[in-house]
């Protein structure tokens, strides 16, 4: 416990926190213009989401889970994932309601569409938007449940066990001779 | 305009409520409740779906009101609904059994809607890869339901269930793909049609795959061997769930890719019919030797899954209709038995002798029907085929009477042993179960004596079921009334 805060700087170098910390704003902006550029050129939600997840990940690989937890919205990952899933379903069934298949994106083929800047407001960036919340949302949720469950495994260790790591978590999760135990 | 509606409702109800349970807790009994009727209406919307695909023919939409050809589609025919019904149905009265004992895990109200959600779309897709994707969905909702209450051996019985589980999805996610290799298309009716252009070989190795994917999935002899880990290990609800809606995906696909592969499920038929057979007579004799309910209702279930797969090998019309009638009584039957071995009290061992009397194929059971069913086949196809088919009809005939018999003794065994033999031990008087709990158990075994009483709505489902595999892929509406 007392150890896990001064351990977590021991882990990575200098190099690896400054290129964490110069590369997470291009990373995110790389994941943004993937998610609203997506129609005239590559990239989608999904890859958007998990490009987003990795820059937040190497946050976590370089300056440990606390720090990592500390960035804004990254606590609500969790919620991301089903607010995504409505929109998702929002955007698929509205055209039911009006009569179309689902899965009909507004305005139709040939129509006008509203522009901000360079983004064209249609209902499948809406869309691909929730996919990208779900995306990154699941993502970030594994990782952070890996980074809890390492750092309870810590915890329950003590900062006496000095042995081998594989000892340690052996003892902890597998038990031995469990084979027929409901017969 | 309504035949949208009614072909997104059933989807879509359990998926939007599935996300926003997600976010509540299912241990408050109001988010169970609102959850079963959530899924009731649901089930409501499925049922109309399958009286209107009965009387006017299948459902198409083609989604995002692209050109036939390039959009994914949306399509409820009878075997769709067929399977959709029966599996929502056992899920719904899952549900409600949890509900009415009280749920322990905040998530089983999400989980099983999900599953529901992943279901639906499965049976009403017309598309191989929403198919994959769907079957993914509802599968990913097992692994959750089946370390539901998460002792040691629960979690065990998850992990095993997740890695085969997650090798047969490999398995047909490759055949998927070499599918849409060798023709170009996703879409079922337009891989059916071009199938016949491509090299033999190819499609028998698809043809393979396919058939491995879906057996362990359904958990047939040779692919079996997971299937009483899990069974045994399973909280009743959730064993009722998995053996009663999600087997369904296995026998589903063996039918429904029967039907695109007809010329390889002819090549397949010896190596069908021997395995159905195996999987008959393994599973009645592993049952008898086992002592505990749910390890014989586990052994069980390979066994009744072995007649479905002996139907399919028998093939036809008649074959296939028997296909379809015995996976749906056979989800009946194996979701009453699950839920009833874990209640006590009055009427819970009547209600497991119907079972019992239906699993083994004794009137006025309706399990009685589905083994007619089979037999009937088995006949049918000896009729045109001389010495050789004679032969046939009397080891298949001979393989489901015996099949059968031992069901019985199987059955009556267990029936012998706990719910009559409990009485004089006398130490311990067990608790009842709750009344709900136990009059929900009634309404099903209830429905089991209806059917098998009335069994029209039963013989047209699995027609016009059949008649849509058997159907030319090009007009598969027109296939439908014969009575």
């Amino acid at each position: 416990m007392k150890n896990a805060p001064a351990r977590t700087p021991e882990i990575t170098s200098v190099l690896v926190r400054t290129i964490a910390k110069l590369l997470f704003l291009p990373i995110l902006v790389t994941a943004v213009a993937m998610l609203i550029k997506g129609y005239a050129q590559p990239g989608d939600g999904f890859s958007a989401g998990v490009v987003g997840a990795l820059g937040i990940l190497l946050q976590y690989l370089a300056f440990g889970r606390r720090t990592a937890e500390r960035l804004p919205l990254v606590g609500f990952a969790g919620k991301g994932v089903f607010a995504g899933l409505l929109i998702a379903l929002l955007v698929a069934a509205t055209p039911v309601f009006l009569g179309q298949p689902v899965f009909t994106h507004y305005p139709p083929a040939g129509a006008s569409v509203i522009y901000v800047g360079t983004i064209e407001l249609i209902t499948a960036l809406l869309f691909d938007t929730a996919v990208f919340l779900m995306v990154m949302g699941f993502v970030l949720g594994g990782v952070q449940m890996i980074a809890q469950t390492i750092a309870d495994e810590d915890e329950y260790r003590g900062p006496e066990a000095t042995g081998p790591e594989f000892d340690a978590s052996a003892g902890t999760d597998v038990e031995p001779s469990s084979g027929g135990g409901r017969r | 305009m309504t035949d949208q509606t009614l072909l997104v409702l059933p989807a879509g109800i359990p998926w939007v409520l599935a996300a926003v349970f997600a976010l509540l807790d299912g241990r408050r009994r109001w988010v169970g409740r609102i959850a079963a009727v959530g899924l009731g209406v649901s089930f409501v919307s499925m049922v109309a779906l399958a009286l209107r695909v009965l009387r006017d023919g299948p459902v198409e939409v083609v989604a995002g009101n692209w050109p036939a050809g390039v959009g994914i589609v949306l399509r409820a025919d009878a075997l769709g609904v067929a399977f959709a019904v029966v599996s929502i149905g056992v899920m719904l009265v899952s549900l409600l059994y949890e509900v009415s004992l009280g749920m322990r895990s905040r998530t089983f109200p999400a989980v099983v809607l999900f599953m529901a959600a992943g279901l639906t779309g499965l049976f009403l897709t017309g598309d191989i890869f929403n198919f994959y994707v769907f079957f993914e969905v509802s599968v990913t909702a097992a692994y959750v339901l089946t370390s539901y209450r998460e002792r040691d051996y629960q979690v065990r019985a998850a992990f095993i269930f997740a890695i085969v589980n997650l090798f047969g999805s490999v398995v047909f996610l490759i055949a998927a793909a070499s599918l849409y290799h060798v023709t170009g298309s996703l879409e079922m009716q337009t891989v059916a049609e071009r199938l016949g252009e491509t090299s033999p070989n190819s499609a028998i190795t698809i043809a393979v795959a396919i058939f491995v994917a879906f057996s362990l999935k359904l958990g047939l002899f040779p692919f079996h061997f997971w299937l009483p880990a899990v069974y045994v290990g399973s909280h009743p609800p959730v064993a009722a769930i998995l053996s009663g809606a999600l087997a369904n995906i296995g026998s589903y696909g063996l039918l429904r890719f029967g039907g695109i592969l007809p010329d390889q499920l002819a090549l397949g038929t010896y190596a069908v019919l021997i395995l159905g057979s195996a999987s008959i007579i393994y599973g009645a004799l592993q049952s008898i030797s086992r002592s505990d309910v749910s390890e014989v209702l586990a052994y069980s279930a390979i066994g009744q899954a072995g007649y479905i797969l002996l139907a399919l090998g028998l093939g036809g019309p008649v074959g296939f209709s028997a296909a379809v009638i015995y996976a749906v009584v056979n989800s009946l039957n194996k979701a009453l038995l699950f839920l009833v071995a874990g209640l006590r009290g009055p009427l819970v061992g009547a209600a497991f002798a119907v079972g019992a009397l239906s699993v083994a194929g004794v009137p006025p059971a309706v399990g009685f029907i589905a083994k007619i069913a089979v037999f009937k086949a088995a006949l049918a196809a000896g009729a045109g085929g001389g010495t050789a088919g004679a032969v046939g009809t009397v080891v298949f005939v001979t393989v489901i009477f015996v099949g059968g018999a031992l069901s019985f003794v199987y059955m009556f065994q267990i029936y012998q042993r706990v719910f009559l033999a409990r009485e004089p031990q006398g130490g311990h008087v067990e608790k009842p179960s709750p009344r709900a709990t136990r009059a929900l158990v009634g309404v099903l075994a209830a429905l089991v004596l209806v059917f098998g009483l009335w069994p029209e709505p039963l013989l047209v489902l699995g027609e016009e079921a059949a008649a849509v595999l058997t159907g030319s892929p090009g007009d598969v509406s027109g296939g439908g009334d014969s009575p």
